[in-house]
């Protein structure tokens, strides 16, 4: 039953660096979830939304009590072929919370302001500054002006 | 041992702006019910203070007559909005949520939807859900007024688009309409009080392709201010806008009619959560026992109760409401109450287009909308039809994890699939009318309860055939449209699960009391001073969004109380 009343050990985020990795690897020379640094952040914003804890204890649980990696000294010691293939089986075997932790992973990795800047977006809130738009322009209805009127008249 | 979660409200991240720390919970109340005179007996008791309660107050305010409303909710001070936080994605998602249950609010109350299609959506403060709407403002068309007449299907209304017609006016200039005249979908109405949104680049591309293919669009009617009105700001176009506005360039009924109707004499007593509307032995209402914020039990009296709580809450009250005189819930003899809910079907047709880039820069929605498959047409495979609203990108987060599609893939390409979508996206929303069907229900549930201990509402909703046939009508002409605008990747979500903004049909209005709960002018056939004035009172659904046409009922209604119920006033 996945649970969220236990703490995460440093064993724990061993693995998890090395999942946030796998989950969003990096891109050119930018690193990668994990290599962002991103572990701690993520466990801290676990605690304020339970939903989202009991996704990443059950992988974490999921994945110390997965035998074939235990047997090669846990999941960090696997090659990266064998450890996307025990996510994958994770992902099979627990849907939902595997779709908790990816939503984890996505809400620490997309609000990081290095992202945004690598991603080109603007890295404020939308307010106070908004966005510009280009001012009304009542000539893109010419087409559309020229319809005859369609509703279903009722009498 | 346990680690404690951090409790609402405090900083769970050093990513988390100062800002953060006062968002949600810690509400300033504006005017509070003891800086005002509560009279003992109120003329009109209105129950839920969203788009329709407030409407009501503003004109029986206006109209002399003493005005008392009980909102669960509190009043939100408009700067605290989660936009002008650096994480606003992740409030939307979780304190802000549009779904209450995941919001979980202790203004919320629970509501069980395991047996439906859709999730109601709904927010319980000061304004109702004209804080999170998008405030899309069209208008029902004269033929949703006559759909058995016309299409042989549900019921015709006991009232016409020209009765309501100079009430939408009166609607739109108290709530800031943005919009243009000449549309050939609708018939001629009065000049909007502002001119439309501009369209930006994507709603200016997207409405050339409709040109080629010639389809009907239109700019969006929007309750969104494209210039300053009445003190409040125009808009910047920041994006979201389903999370109230910080400059008030977004109409909410908590800047817009309350506080007229306040000045005017209404008095609105925040956190009173209703849990039964009382009546005297003849069977009449004599007022409202509520939850104080405390848990304590109040009674607020009065000669009329106006009940404007949404097509979920308002049901929900009425089945709270039983005694010896409605044994079955308070205007309850045709047993209507909580039958036909309607939601608005939505599918969700997302088109990326290498040749858009910044597809998140502007309103999230009121840009377009088409009406082309609006009217009944013989040659499809159903009756009735559906709207489609441009909708733009969303912002990085929300990209990422797909929205109303698949989120993008983690693993390898991961990147890649993020660059496709993000900036490049625009997504035809298609609203389908919903059609009234009697085992749709709203009805208490045995289990589960709010926080004061009432019974949750319980949803069971099944999509039915004709709507089925729409809504895939509707992706496969927002793929042609998309296909025309240029998009290289189409994705299509057949139904929203989460999209049920539109709460309707669940105490219907009718001449016939055994086929209806209301009549005309939104009074009981049961009980002459009970009123119901929301979405619950809607024979069909139409399909375009519904506020202003309740908003309209409502005002409707209030001129019939304030006109010819005199006898209600002390």
């Amino acid at each position: 039953m996945p649970t969220t009343d236990r703490r995460i050990t440093d064993v724990d985020r061993v693995v998890l660096t090395r999942m946030l990795d796998l989950v969003i690897p990096p891109a050119d020379d930018f690193p990668g979830a994990g290599g962002l640094g991103l572990t701690e952040r993520l466990e801290r914003s676990s605690l304020r939304y339970g939903r989202l804890r009991s996704g990443l204890l059950a992988v974490l649980d999921a994945m110390s009590l997965d035998m074939a990696s235990r047997v090669e000294g846990g999941f960090a010691a696997l090659d990266e072929e064998r450890q996307i293939a025990a996510l994958k089986t994770v992902e099979t075997n627990l849907p939902v919370q595997f779709g908790e932790f990816i939503e984890l992973v996505y809400e620490t990795y997309y609000t990081d302001s290095r992202v945004h800047e690598r991603i080109g977006w603007a890295g404020r809130p939308p307010q106070p500054e908004g966005f510009d738009l280009e001012p009304w322009d009542s000539s893109v209805l010419e087409n559309a002006r020229k319809r005859e009127p369609f509703w279903r008249e009722v009498s | 041992m346990t680690e404690a979660p951090i409790p609402f409200g405090q900083e769970p991240s050093e990513q988390r702006s100062e800002q953060a720390m006062v968002v949600a919970p810690q509400i300033t109340p504006v005017i509070t019910a003891e800086s005002q005179s509560i009279p003992d007996v109120a003329d009109v008791l209105i129950i839920g203070a969203g788009a329709a309660g407030a409407a009501v107050a503003w004109r029986l305010a206006q109209a002399g007559f003493s005005v008392v409303c009980l909102e669960q909710g509190q009043w939100i001070n408009p700067a605290l909005y989660p936009t002008k936080d650096r994480n606003w994605e992740i409030l939307g998602r979780h304190e802000w949520n549009w779904d209450p249950n995941k919001r979980g609010r202790p203004d919320d109350y629970p509501v069980n939807d395991a047996e439906s299609a859709i999730t109601p959506l709904m927010f319980a403060a000061v304004g109702g859900s004209t804080i999170h709407w998008t405030a899309h403002a069209p208008r029902f068309h004269p033929s949703d007024f006559r759909v058995k007449t016309l299409d042989g299907v549900a019921d015709d209304w006991p009232i016409t688009y020209d009765d309501l017609d100079p009430y939408f006016d009166q609607n739109d200039m108290m709530m800031g309409c943005s919009g243009i005249n000449g549309d050939p979908a609708g018939p001629p109405r009065s000049e909007r009080p502002m001119p439309p949104i501009p369209l930006g680049e994507d709603g200016t591309h997207v409405a050339a392709a409709f040109d080629r293919l010639g389809w009907h669009w239109w700019p969006s009617d929007s309750y969104v201010n494209s210039e300053p009105y009445k003190g409040r700001d125009e808009c910047n176009y920041c994006g979201p806008l389903g999370f109230g506005c910080t400059r008030k360039a977004k109409s909410s009924t908590d800047l817009t009619y309350w506080p007229e109707a306040i000045r005017l004499g209404a008095v609105m007593k925040t956190y009173s959560r209703v849990s039964e509307i009382t009546v005297g032995p003849d069977g009449r209402a004599t007022g409202a026992n509520y939850f104080d914020r405390a848990g304590n039990v109040q009674h607020q009296a009065a000669r009329s109760v106006v009940v404007a709580a949404n097509g979920v809450g308002t049901p929900r009250l009425l089945l709270m409401s039983k005694s010896e005189a409605h044994p079955n819930g308070l205007i309850n003899s045709s047993g209507l109450v909580g039958r036909n809910l309607m939601f608005h079907p939505y599918t969700i047709t997302t088109g990326l287009i290498p040749g858009l880039s910044e597809t998140w820069k502007g309103p999230m929605g009121n840009i377009l909308m088409s009406q082309e498959f609006y009217e009944t047409d013989l040659r499809r495979d159903f009756v009735r039809g559906y709207a489609y609203q441009l909708n733009r990108g969303t912002g990085p987060l929300a990209t990422a994890l797909g929205g109303a599609h698949e989120p993008v893939g983690w693993g390898t390409g991961h990147h890649e699939d993020f660059a496709e979508r993000f900036g490049h996206s625009v997504t035809l929303a298609g609203i389908g009318e919903d059609l009234p069907e009697e085992h749709n229900t709203v009805t208490l549930d045995e289990q589960l309860t709010d926080s004061n201990g009432l019974p949750a509402p319980r949803i069971n909703y099944t999509l039915s055939e004709n709507s089925r046939r729409m809504m895939d009508h509707s992706i496969r002409s927002a793929t042609t449209v998309l296909e025309e605008a240029g998009a290289t990747r189409i994705m299509a979500n057949p139904l929203l699960r989460e999209g049920g903004w539109h709460l309707m049909g669940t105490a219907r209005m009718g001449e016939d009391p055994e086929r209806s709960v209301v009549n005309q002018w939104c009074q009981a056939h049961d009980t002459d001073n009970v009123f119901v004035v929301d979405g619950s009172v809607f024979v069909t659904a139409g399909a375009v969004n519904p506020t202003p046409t309740l908003q309209a009922i409502a005002l409707r209604a209030a001129d019939y109380i304030a006109h010819e119920r005199d006898d209600l006033k002390r």
